[in-house]
Order: structure tokens, then sequence, then C-alpha cells
């Protein structure tokens, strides 16, 4: 069984998300469109499928510059940036991740150099931290789940409804679950963190319930997605948006749902590291990130939600996320440093573990 | 005036100078208030946060407990641009969690009885640190365990600096109205210095009667200094005045005698020789009569414009007066006087007997120097003054020696028989009555004349029948 959804899985990253973003740790060039005139090194822990337009559509603005892209998981980024700090290894131009705890954490130690520029302004008050950190995205967190299995009546739209679920056809679903590994990755832990503080009681009986579905835990969102894809799992619970929606459109069986309780909304940062060899590049990559053109380009092609624009169309969800208060956004600020804290997480992790063991 | 500036810049210098310094001291005195301020402020938010960390030390099954208060980080963060850091110490000095090597320097047991503030440093930025200690009851016995909470000190600088622009800006604001108040204040209270430098320099030159100005009581010894000395001057002036009338006076006696001697003198019994000398002596006599004659006039013009009160004056009537009384009833009578008044009764600020006094020594010169066959006097209108014009057919005063006649005791004619004061007294006497004395030169169509203008003014209010 694990067997096939592994096989599974590889075999959806080869057909949907193309060879180059196979593996993580994996380490694409993009060579200058015209004469190569600069170099720009972006560490990322973000889909590079998700990130390929983005980068291609800059190097139209920037034809002269080579835009070499090193992919890791959150985890492993917020290792590689704390050596880089300290000057061990080289350091990336612009370190771009979904983990964005790991981010404040970086500045807060003084591994980030600020950066003002016009783009940045538009940045909500959420979403930039010291102007060390900006936030470049909108995703809401959403659950997925195969049409083929899930009948209508059983779509959960809140948190609390899939808890009830869970509860009312325990048989039904379980090890049918799917969702992060928390331990493993960073952003799977970020949102249950903030699961935990945002409706404590709610969270309560939602683990319960996942503990009692033997929830199977994968260390990321496109394993989670993957699983889903394979028929293996039939919802999917905290994915992030953008990567759901990509999922969902390359595979019209997963639909996706935005709960009507609360939807926490991450921002993945981005943040120029104190030691970057070439801090002008990665700033300008940034402020591109941030512009009106690079917003587009992520909603047409990357990240499709927008803080400003409705839904994707086919999406399950409140009209307005923000306006009706649904929409949760996950504040960049020192506040994060509170999930970052060691004791704390290795007590978070260790509930968690003793509910959900992975599977 | 000299080179000592103003009393209104020293004044001005000197209270910038005092002004500037008090706004350095305020200033000084505000940006210390203000990192006061700014530290208590978010000496307040630090503090808040350590005790939520201290809470969230507990003791569960003889285990001590930590569970970190995001709580105390959101309110961390009301100090938007501030980075934070923490260690949490257990009893015994194992730091629990956090980073572990924040230390404050200071005795780490010294927090037990307050929390204690101090600043410092950790990876290069100042920092504010709080360490707060808590007594833990642990199955080992009483413990206890320290919280060091530290925060950059970005936000309290920025608010320091954020006070201190807005209290020198305040001061800045307050010294300039200071400024501008005292500039004001000071040139009204120099006003009267300005009004005594004016009503000085308004005086008339025979003016002698003491500063009638009111001043403050810093300028009033000055005043009456200036004053005493005018009264000096004055009283000197009278007495040389007095001297000079006193001498005329007894000068005259004498010389009434010496006149009826020279008279009583037999001239057919002196030889041609004596005859000639006779009759020097009695042209010098003449002479020395008519000049103590107008010592006293002048003696008696200034003294009456000295204690006299002006009235208007019938022009036409004081200058025929003069007319009468200045040619003599033993004129050569191949000479053609006449007098001409003016049309209309013209009237003229002034005193009548030195008004006439000077008309007669006009017609006096004209007669004993100017007039050959021919002398006229007359009134008449020339705008907004009366004019007494005496002209007569003889040779005038060359241009160049009007000034000079004006002159006491200078002569036109090179010849000795000088009037001296003639034309002194004439000058004087129109230049207090605001008038001047005029010369008109020779031409084909008109003699040379000599005219006293004076200022005409309103007919005199009828008193009765008095006229």
């Amino acid at each position: 069984m694990r067997l096939s959804a592994s096989l599974a899985t590889l075999a959806l990253w080869f057909t949907t998300l193309g060879p180059a973003g196979a593996l993580e740790g994996a380490r694409e060039i993009f060579p200058a469109p015209g004469p190569e005139a600069g170099r720009l090194v972006i560490h990322a822990a973000t889909d590079l499928d998700a990130m390929r337009p983005l980068i291609e559509d800059f190097q139209q603005m920037a034809p002269g510059v080579t835009i070499e892209f090193v992919e890791y998981v959150t985890n492993d980024l917020f290792r590689q940036a704390q050596e880089a700090c300290t000057g061990a290894v080289e350091s990336g131009d612009i370190l771009l991740s979904s983990s964005v705890d790991q981010l404040v954490r970086l500045a807060n130690d003084g591994c980030a150099q600020p950066h003002r520029s016009t783009e940045t302004l538009t940045v909500p008050s959420w979403a930039n931290w010291r102007n060390e950190i900006f936030g470049f995205t909108f995703e809401p967190v959403v659950f997925v789940y195969d049409r083929r299995s899930v009948p209508p009546e059983d779509v959960p739209r809140s948190h609390e409804a899939l808890a009830d679920l869970l509860r009312r056809k325990p048989d039904a679903y379980r090890g049918r679950i799917g969702t992060y590994d928390i331990e493993a990755s960073g952003v799977g832990y970020l949102l249950a963190f903030h699961d935990s503080r945002q409706a404590p009681t709610t969270y309560g009986r939602l683990i319960e319930s996942l503990s009692r579905s033997d929830t199977v835990t994968r260390c990321c969102n496109s394993e989670v997605l993957g699983e889903t894809a394979a028929g293996n799992v039939r919802i999917a619970y905290n994915v992030l948006g953008s990567y759901a929606y990509a999922a969902a459109r390359a595979n019209p069986a997963l639909a996706i749902v935005v709960p009507q309780d609360y939807a926490l909304v991450l921002s993945r940062g981005a943040m120029i590291p104190n030691n970057a060899p070439r801090p002008q590049i990665g700033k300008e990559f940034l402020n591109y990130l941030l512009s009106p053109r690079g917003r587009r380009v992520a909603r047409e092609r990357a990240f499709f939600f927008d803080e400003g624009e409705p839904l994707p169309e086919g999406v399950d969800g409140p009209e307005s996320l923000m306006e009706s208060g649904i929409g949760r956004p996950i504040r960049i600020g020192p506040a994060l440093l509170a999930a970052q804290d060691a004791i704390q997480r290795s007590h978070f992790i260790a509930d968690w573990k003793r509910l959900i063991p992975r599977r | 005036m000299s080179g000592k500036g103003s009393l209104f810049s020293r004044l001005m210098w000197r209270m910038s100078i005092v002004l500037a310094i008090s706004a350095a001291g305020l200033i000084t005195a505000a940006w210390f208030y203000a990192r006061a301020a700014a530290d208590e402020a978010y000496d307040r938010l630090l503090l808040g946060s350590a005790f939520q960390m201290t809470e969230s030390l507990t003791v569960r099954d003889g285990e001590l407990q930590f569970e970190l208060p995001a709580s105390a980080f959101e309110l961390l963060g009301l100090a938007e641009s501030d980075r934070i850091f923490y260690r949490v110490i257990a009893p015994g000095g194992k730091t629990l969690t956090g980073y572990t090597d924040l230390d404050t320097g200071a005795d780490i047991d010294a927090s037990r009885k307050q929390p204690r503030f101090a600043d410092g440093s950790y990876k290069g930025e100042d920092i504010r640190t709080v360490t707060i200690a808590r007594a833990l009851s642990l199955p080992q016995g009483v413990g206890w365990a320290n919280v060091i909470v530290a925060q950059t000190v970005e936000s309290r600088r920025a608010l320091a600096s954020e006070l201190t622009v807005r209290a020198t800006v305040l001061v800045a604001v307050m010294s300039l109205l200071a400024l501008g108040g005292a500039a004001l204040a000071v040139r009204y209270s120099l006003a009267p210095v300005a009004r005594l430098g004016e009503a000085l320099s308004r005086r008339e030159p025979q003016d002698l009667t003491p500063l009638d100005v009111s001043v403050p009581a810093e300028l009033s010894p000055f005043v009456s200094s200036i004053n005493h000395f005018i009264t000096r001057l004055s009283e000197r002036m009278q007495l040389m005045q007095r001297y000079i009338a006193d001498s005329a006076h007894q000068i005259r006696t004498p010389l009434t005698a010496l006149n009826a001697q020279v008279s009583l003198i037999d001239e057919d019994q002196l030889p041609p020789e004596g005859r000639r000398h006779l009759e020097r002596v009695r042209r010098r006599a003449a002479e020395l009569a008519r000049f103590t004659n107008q010592l006293l006039n002048h003696a008696m013009v200034i003294h009456r414009f000295d204690s006299v009160h002006l009235t208007p004056v019938a022009l036409n009537d004081v200058a025929r007066k003069a007319f009468r009384a200045a040619i003599p009833i033993t004129v050569d009578p191949d000479l053609v006087v006449s007098f001409e008044a003016s049309e209309e009764a013209l009237y003229v600020t002034g005193d009548e007997l030195s008004l006439r006094e000077a008309i007669v020594n006009i017609i006096d010169n004209a007669l004993r120097h100017g007039a050959s066959a021919r002398l006229d006097v007359k009134v008449w209108r020339d705008g907004d003054f009366g004019v007494v014009e005496v002209s007569d057919d003889g040779a005038g005063i060359p241009e160049a020696e009007w000034s000079n006649v004006l002159k006491r005791f200078h002569s036109s004619q090179s010849d000795g028989a000088a009037s001296g004061l003639g034309f002194a007294i004439a000058a004087e006497v129109a230049g207090a009555l605001k008038g001047g004395l005029r010369f008109r030169t020779k031409s084909e169509t008109a003699p040379f004349a000599i005219q006293i203008a004076l200022p005409l003014s309103s007919a005199p209010i009828e008193k009765g029948d008095a006229s």
C-alpha cells in the first residue's frame, strides 16, 4: 500500500510537475535569455512548478539575469539559512519559504537585511515585518476531497463538520484522511499550531477524530495531494490553496473546500539574507514579486488566490474571504517566535505524534 | 550713534543669547525626558511579557513545564520594528528554552526582589533587558526560575527622537515668539528715547526753555541734566545780553553829552583844519549813537522773543508805522519816498514792536546807503506769505555779499560807515517769525529791493470794540 502510493506519487510528479521539480533539494538553472549580466540564487521552500512562471516572466523584464533555483523542504531551508547566517555556507540571494515562522526567527536573529521600495509599501502590514520579511502570496488553507469517493452530503465545510464526519462515519474514512507530517514539514507545524490557537476546542476534537481515523501523514503538500489524486486519501486536511488548485486543475476528481468557520491564510515569505552575495538582484526579484505585474502572473499561473480577488473558479467557499472575517491571516511578526520556541515545538509535536503516528 | 551700536540691537543680541541658551537647555531636558518616557513605555511591554512568561512556568507531576505564550510576543510585537530575545532559566541555572547565550551580565539572583532592567547588547544590537524571577516548588525543594526578556531599542529610539523633535519644534516656535515679543517690547520701551531725541532736535536754536517731555523714570535724570544745562546756558545768555544792553545804555549818556559838547564848539573860530576834524568827530559820534541804539534794539528784540507772546499783527499797520518812524523829518527834499499798503488786510503772527524795528532798520539802511532819488515801501501778498518790500534806486548789494550782510557787524560799505546790526536784527526777527529776508537784484525794469516775507496767519478774533 505504501509502496504503491509512493509510486503513484512519483508518477504524478513526473507527469504533472515535470522533471525539474521532482526532487527536493534539487537545483535548476534558468539561463539568461540575453547576454548574462548577473546571477540570482533563489533558495526556496516553494514548489518550482509554481515559481517557474514568475521566474520566466522576471527574466523577460531582466533578460541578463541567470537564475539558479534551489529547492528545499522548509526545515532544511531553515537549517541551511542558519548556517549561512554565520557565514559557514554560501547564502542565497533571496529566500522564499512558506514556513514564515522560520523566516521570522531568522530575521529576529539578525540574518535578514531590510529592503524598502515603492513595491514594499503596498504590502499589507500583516505581511511585513521590519521591512525584512514580506509575504508575497495569499494562500487560504483548504480541504481537498476526492469527488469519486466522498458523497456530496459528506463534504465538510468547516473544521467542526470534518470532526463530526469522522465521528459519524469512522469506518468509511479510516486511513483515508491525509495531512502533513508536522515534524517533517515546517509549514505543517505552523498550520497545526495556528489551528490550535485559532479554535482550541474544535482543534482538540478534530485532532482526536483524526487520531481515531488513522490519519495518513506525508511530508509535504504535493505528497498529500498525490495520495488524494491516486484515490488513497479521500479528504486532505490543511492543504495550501495554491497547491490544491494546481492539483485540481490537473485532476478534475479533486475538489477544494475553503472552510466556512475560519480559514487560515498563509502568505509565503520572502527575505533577503544578510549575507546575500548579490542582494541587489535579490531585491529586484522581490520587487518584481510584489509588483502588480508579478502579482498578476502569480494569480493567473502560480498561486491562483489573491487578497483583492474573488476565489478562483470551482472553489467551494465564502464569497469574500477577508471581509467576512473567515480568512485569518497568519500575521508575520514576533508572535511567530512563540511557534519557533524549541520547547514549545517539541511539546506540540510530541503531543501530535502521540495521537497521530506516522503511517 | 557712536560705534557701540544701537540700544535696540544690544538688547536684542543679549536677549537672543539668553533665549538660545535656555532653548538649548530645554531641548536637552526634553531629550532626557523623551528617553525616559520611551523607556518607561516600552519597559512596561517588556515587563508585561516577562510576567506572562513566568506565569507559564508550571510544575506538573513534579516536572517543570513551560509553554511559551504567544500573547507575550504579541505584546512585545507592539513595538513593531523590534527584535525579541528571551531565555527561560530553570532552577539550578539550566536554560530551559530560548536564546541560551542571552545574558545581562549582572547577577541573575538580584532579580528575586524585583524585576531588573538593564541595557546591553546582543548579536551586535543594543538591547534592553528585563530579568524576572519566580519561586517554584519542586520535589527537590523550592527553587528560583528566571526569565530574561530582551528587546532591541529601535522603537524606543524612534519614539524618543520623535518626542524630542516635537519638543524642539515647540521650543523653537516659543523662542521665536518670545524673541518677536521682546523685539516689540524693546522697541516700545525705547520709544521715549527717540521721542526725547526728536524733541531736542526739533527745538529752535534760540529756544532755551526747559524741555517738557514726559519720559520714563530711567530717563528723567538725563532730561533734568539737559534742563539744568539749558537753564544755566539761558541764564548766562541773559546775563550777557543784559551786560550788552547796560553797556549800551551806559555809553549813551556820555555820548549825548559828547554830542552836546561838540555842538557847543564854535566852528567859526576854528581854522579850516580844526573844522574838518570837528566834522569827523561829529560824524563818528553820531555813528556811535546809532550803533548804541541798535545794540539796545537788538537786545530788546531778543528779550521780547524770549518773553512776549506772539499775536496776529496787521502787516499794513506795522509797515506804515515803521515807514513813518524811519523817514526823518529832515529827509533830503530831493528824495521821493512812497508807501503802498496792500489792498487786503494781511496778518502775520508776530510781535509788533520787533517787527516794526526790523522794517525800520531796513528802511534806515536803504536811506543811508542806497536811495539817491527814490525809496518805495510796499506791502503785498505772495502766496501764503505777506511781504514788506523796500526798494530804492541805489546801486544795491552785490549778490556775493547777501549772506555776509546778514551777519552782525558786517558792512557792505568799505568806507567804514557800517550799520553793523541793521540787517542782522531784521533777519533775526524774520527768522523768529518763521519767515525770511530776501533780496531782489536790480534789473532794467525793477530796482534793487529787500523783502521781509512772513507766513500769513488768520485775522485776530475781534475782542469787543478793542481792535
